[in-house]
C-alpha cells in the first residue's frame, strides 16, 4: 500500500474548531495560514472523492437550480464567461482546422447550465454531463426536454467521474471509436470541464487524477474555483451566504478552497510530460453588473484555470 | 401609388381573435393548445417576429446579417401583402405623406446591417439646422452644428437627422431581407391565436409559445417578438400590461409643396417647429421644394384641417408658422375664405420671413391624413419567450420624431442581445438572456417618453408662471452652446448616457 502523497505544499488540514451546536451552519473560522487537504487515503473510497454531505446539499438545492432569480443566478451569470474563457484557451494555441466539431465532458454538471449552453453551440458534437447528484441530475434531464435543439447532442449521466467507464487509449485518437462508446461515457473529449466542483472535494488531487485521461491529446482541462484568501472568505462565505444570502448557506467550506499556483504546482508536476502550458483568468462578481474579469483577481478569489494536455501524449 | 396612403401603421397591424379578457383571466400559462394534437411534429422556429414594420424588419435583417445569429431559423408574421411593399415606387415629384426623421444612430445601424444601401437615397433628404419657437412668446432657439462650434470639423454642415420616407425604409429592409435570404415569410397572413405548446414524451413545449396563423398554419417560436404595433396581439398573450394616456390631439400629416428649396439651399436644409397652444407644428424638408407637415392638434381641428379645400389648407399651413395664436384660433372658426383672410393678417403681422419656413404653394392630393396620438408604456419589454420591440413596446409624441428611431434602438439592442445569447450558447427565449435588452431600452426609452410628454404639457400651457419661464428658458437655452449641443445630440439619437 502507497503512502499517503503530499504535493506542492497542500498538507493535511488542521482540526477545525465548529461551533457547539450548528456543525454547518456557523461561520468557518479564517486562518491566516490555510491548508488544504491532498492526501489520498490509504483505501481510496471506491464511489467518489466528493463527500456525501456535498451530495446531499445540491440534492436539497436541485429544484431551484433554473430558476433564474433563484440561488443559483449567480453561475447562470457566470456561464458566459466560461465560454470565453474556453474560446480564448483555444484560441491561444495552433488554430483547430476549419469546421471541425467539439465534444465536451462536463464534471459536476449541476443541473446543466453549463452542459445545455455546451450543446447549444454550433460547432459542438456532443455533451455528456455527470453528477453523482441523482436530484440534480435528475432536474438536468427534465430541463434539457424543454429545448428540442439538445436531445441529440446533450447526455446526462449520474455517476461521479470514479465510476465513469475508463477511455481506453487507443479512442483517443480515433474519434469514430470514440463515438461508439458515446453511450457508455468512455471516450476522450476536447473540452473537460470541472466549473465551481473543487471547492466541493475532498481530495483534489486525486479528484483531478481521475480527470485526467478524459482529456483528448491537445484537449483542454478546464476548472474554475475560488482562491482560499481572506478576501474570497469575506465575500463568499461572510458577503454572499451569510449578509445577502446570494448563495445559499452551507453552499462553501472556505477550508476547500484551492490557490491558483497551487493548482499550477499540482498539474506541472503530474505525469512527464502530459500536461503543457497553463491558462488562468480572474473574475469578480459585481452586484448590478454581473460578472467581469479582473486581472490579477485570480490570486483573490473566483478564478478560471485550464491546462492544456500534450497533443503528443 | 395611393396605395401608400392604406400603408398608415395603425392600418397594417395584424388584428388577432386573442379573446384578450380570456387571456387575462387564465393567465398566460393556462392557456394551452389542444387543438394539434393530432400528432403532427411541430414546426419549430428560433425567432418568430409579429409584424413587418420598420423594428421587426430591421431586427430580422440585423439577425441575418449577423454571422452569429444567421444560422437561427427565423419567421416573419405580416398581415400586409409584401408584394406591395417590394415593388413600391413613386415619381421623383411625389412623396408618401408617413415620413420620420432618422438619427443618424439609426442610419448607422441600417448601415451596418446592409439596408442603408437599399433605401433609395435620392428620396431621402438630411437636414442641418433646427429652428424651434414658441408659437405664444416667439422665443426662438435655433439648433445648428456651427453654434455649438465643438467637434464639426469636417467641411460642410453636419446632419442632425435624415428625412426619409417609412415606406421607402421598410422597403429597403425587405430588400435587404430578401437578399440575405433563408427567412421564412408569410405575409397576408392573420393571427388567429397564440397559445403554448405542449408535452409529449421526448419534449416539454409548455412555455413555447405556438402563433395560429389563419388557415391552420402553426409555427411553433423559441422567441416570439412583438413587433406588432401598439395594439400588440403578443403583448397580450404575453399578459403585458401597457400603461400611458392619449393626448386628446391628432397628428396631422401632408406632403406640401414649398416656393423654393428652402432658405439655406440644398445644402443646408432646415426642419421648423413651431409650439402652438394646441400642440406643436412641424415642417421638415424632404428633397427638392418638397416638405413633409406634421402637426398636432385637436381632433375637431384635425377634421376642419382634412375637409378643407387645398387653397385653404395651405393658407392654414403658412398661417401657423406666422400668425398669432390669436388669429391662428380665429382662422380655424371660419369654414372657408382661410386664404384671403390669411393674405389680409399678413399685412399686418410683423415676422422675419427667413425665420419660418418658406410660403407653403401646394399640398399633394391625398397626403393629408390624421391619427390619433397616444402615449404608451409597456411594464416590460421581455416575458419568457416573448420580446417587445417599436410600437408594441412604447407609443411616444411625434414632436421630437423619436418614435421610429426607438424602435430601430430596440431592434439593434435586442440583436445584439441574441447575437452575444448565441455565441454563448444561451437559450435565446428564457427571460434570463433577454435581461440585457430589458434593461438597455426601458430606462432610456423611459427618459425620452418622459421628456416628450413633459415638453408637450409645459407647452399646451397658454397663460400663468409658465409661459414667460419656458420662453426664458428656451432664450437661454440658445444663449449656451455646450447645451444646444447636449440636446441636439439627443435629436441626433447619441446614446444617452445614464449610467
Amino acid at each position: 500500500m502507497p503512502p499517503p502523497i503530499r504535493l506542492n505544499g497542500w498538507r493535511v488540514a488542521r482540526p477545525v474548531h465548529r461551533r457547539p451546536g450548528s456543525p454547518q451552519k456557523s461561520i468557518p473560522i479564517y486562518h491566516p495560514h490555510p491548508t488544504r487537504t491532498f492526501s489520498t487515503p490509504p483505501s481510496p473510497s471506491l464511489s467518489s472523492t466528493v463527500s456525501a454531505d456535498e451530495i446531499s446539499h445540491f440534492n436539497a438545492l436541485a429544484s431551484s437550480w433554473w430558476d433564474p432569480h433563484g440561488p443559483s443566478r449567480i453561475l447562470h451569470l457566470m456561464n458566459p464567461l466560461r465560454h470565453d474563457f474556453i474560446r480564448r484557451c483555444r484560441g491561444s494555441v495552433a488554430p483547430a482546422p476549419c469546421g471541425s466539431q467539439l465534444s465536451y465532458l462536463d464534471i459536476g454538471c449541476g443541473g446543466g447550465i453549463f452542459a445545455e449552453s455546451a450543446a447549444r453551440l454550433p460547432r459542438t458534437q456532443r455533451v455528456l454531463g455527470i453528477d453523482p447528484s441523482p436530484s440534480v441530475i435528475s432536474v438536468a434531464r427534465a430541463h434539457a426536454r424543454r429545448d428540442p435543439l439538445l436531445s441529440s447532442k446533450l447526455a446526462y449521466a449520474n455517476v461521479s467521474i470514479e465510476s465513469l467507464p475508463p477511455p481506453s487509449p487507443s479512442l483517443g485518437k480515433s474519434p469514430s471509436l470514440g463515438k461508439k462508446r458515446e453511450g457508455e461515457g468512455g471516450g476522450t473529449y476536447d473540452v473537460v470541464s470541472v466549473f465551481e466542483v473543487l471547492e466541493h472535494v475532498s481530495q483534489p488531487a486525486a479528484f483531478l487524477r481521475h480527470c485526467a485521461p478524459y482529456v483528448k491529446p491537445g484537449g483542454w482541462l478546464v476548472l474554475s474555483t475560488m482562491a482560499r484568501t481572506w478576501m474570497s472568505w469575506l465575500t463568499t462565505i461572510v458577503a454572499a451566504e451569510e449578509v445577502l444570502r446570494i448563495v445559499p448557506r452551507g453552499t462553501h467550506d472556505w477550508r476547500k478552497y484551492i490557490d491558483e499556483g497551487e493548482l499550477r504546482g499540482h498539474f506541472l508536476s503530474t505525469g512527464e510530460g502530459y500536461w503543457t502550458e497553463t491558462r488562468c483568468m480572474g473574475v469578480v462578481y459585481v452586484p448590478g453588473l454581473g460578472w467581469k474579469e479582473v486581472e490579477g483577481s485570480e490570486k483573490i478569489g473566483n478564478y478560471f484555470f485550464a491546462v492544456r494536455r500534450n497533443p503528443e501524449s | 401609388m395611393d396605395g401608400s396612403l392604406l400603408y398608415g401603421r395603425h392600418l397594417r397591424r395584424p388584428i388577432a381573435r386573442l379573446c384578450r379578457s380570456c387571456s387575462n383571466r387564465l393567465g398566460p400559462r393556462l392557456v394551452r393548445s389542444y387543438a394539434s394534437a393530432s400528432g403532427a411534429e411541430p414546426d419549430i422556429y428560433d425567432v418568430v417576429c409579429v409584424g413587418g414594420g420598420p423594428a421587426g424588419l430591421s431586427l430580422l435583417t440585423a439577425l441575418r446579417a449577423n454571422p452569429s445569429t444567421a444560422g437561427l431559423r427565423v419567421a416573419l408574421v405580416e398581415a400586409q401583402d409584401l408584394r406591395k411593399l417590394r415593388a413600391w415606387k413613386l415619381p421623383p415629384d411625389r412623396y408618401s405623406n408617413r415620413c420620420s426623421s432618422l438619427t443618424p444612430a439609426s442610419a448607422r445601424f441600417l448601415d451596418q446591417i446592409g439596408a442603408w444601401s437599399h433605401v433609395q437615397r435620392d428620396r431621402v433628404q438630411p437636414y442641418h439646422e433646427m429652428q424651434v419657437w414658441d408659437g405664444l412668446t416667439d422665443a426662438h432657439i435655433e439648433f445648428d452644428w456651427a453654434s455649438t462650434s465643438s467637434s464639426s470639423g469636417g467641411a460642410g454642415p453636419r446632419t442632425i437627422a435624415y428625412m426619409t420616407e417609412n415606406l421607402n425604409l421598410t422597403s429597403g429592409l425587405l430588400k435587404r431581407l430578401d437578399e440575405l435570404g433563408n427567412t421564412t415569410i408569410f405575409d397576408g397572413a392573420r393571427v388567429e391565436n397564440i397559445t403554448l405548446g405542449e408535452e409529449t414524451e421526448e419534449l416539454d413545449l409548455r412555455e413555447w409559445p405556438v402563433v395560429h396563423l389563419a388557415g391552420g398554419k402553426q409555427l411553433t417560436a423559441r422567441l416570439l417578438v412583438g413587433a406588432d404595433g401598439a395594439n400588440s396581439p403578443v403583448r397580450a398573450f404575453a399578459g403585458i400590461d401597457s400603461k400611458g394616456w392619449d393626448y386628446e390631439r391628432h397628428g396631422v400629416v401632408a406632403t406640401l409643396e414649398l416656393e423654393g428649396n428652402g432658405w439655406g439651399g440644398d445644402d443646408t436644409k432646415i426642419a421648423y417647429q413651431r409650439f402652438l397652444p394646441t400642440g406643436p407644428v412641424a415642417m421638415l424638408p424632404l428633397p427638392g421644394n418638397y416638405a413633409t407637415l406634421v402637426w398636432s392638434t385637436t381632433p375637431s381641428r384635425a377634421a376642419l384641417l382634412k375637409s378643407l379645400p387645398a387653397k385653404e389648407f395651405i393658407a392654414l399651413v403658412n398661417a401657423a408658422f406666422r400668425l398669432s395664436t390669436v388669429d391662428l384660433a380665429y382662422m380655424h372658426t371660419q369654414s372657408s375664405g382661410q386664404a384671403d383672410e390669411l393674405a389680409w393678417r399678413l399685412q399686418h403681422t410683423r415676422f422675419d420671413a427667413h425665420s419660418v419656413p418658406q410660403t407653403v404653394t401646394g399640398v399633394q392630393e391625398g397626403t393629408v391624413a390624421s391619427f390619433p396620438l397616444r402615449m404608451r408604456h409597456a411594464d416590460t419589454y421581455i416575458g419568457q419567450r416573448v420580446a417587445l420591440v417599436g410600437d408594441a413596446a412604447h407609443t411616444v409624441h411625434p414632436l421630437a420624431g423619436q418614435g421610429l428611431n426607438q424602435g430601430q434602438g430596440d431592434a439593434e439592442s435586442l440583436a445584439r442581445t441574441l447575437a452575444y445569447a448565441a455565441d454563448h450558447g444561451q437559450d435565446i427565449g428564457v427571460k434570463m438572456t433577454l435581461e440585457p435588452y430589458a434593461a438597455e431600452r426601458y430606462a432610456a426609452n423611459h427618459v425620452l417618453l418622459g421628456v416628450v410628454d413633459k415638453l408637450h404639457k409645459l407647452y399646451a400651457v397658454q397663460s400663468g408662471p409658465l409661459v414667460p419661464l419656458r420662453s426664458w428658458g428656451l432664450s437661454a437655452v440658445n444663449a449656451m452652446g455646450p447645451l444646444k449641443g447636449f440636446f441636439m445630440r439627443q435629436a441626433a439619437g447619441e446614446r444617452m448616457k445614464l449610467f
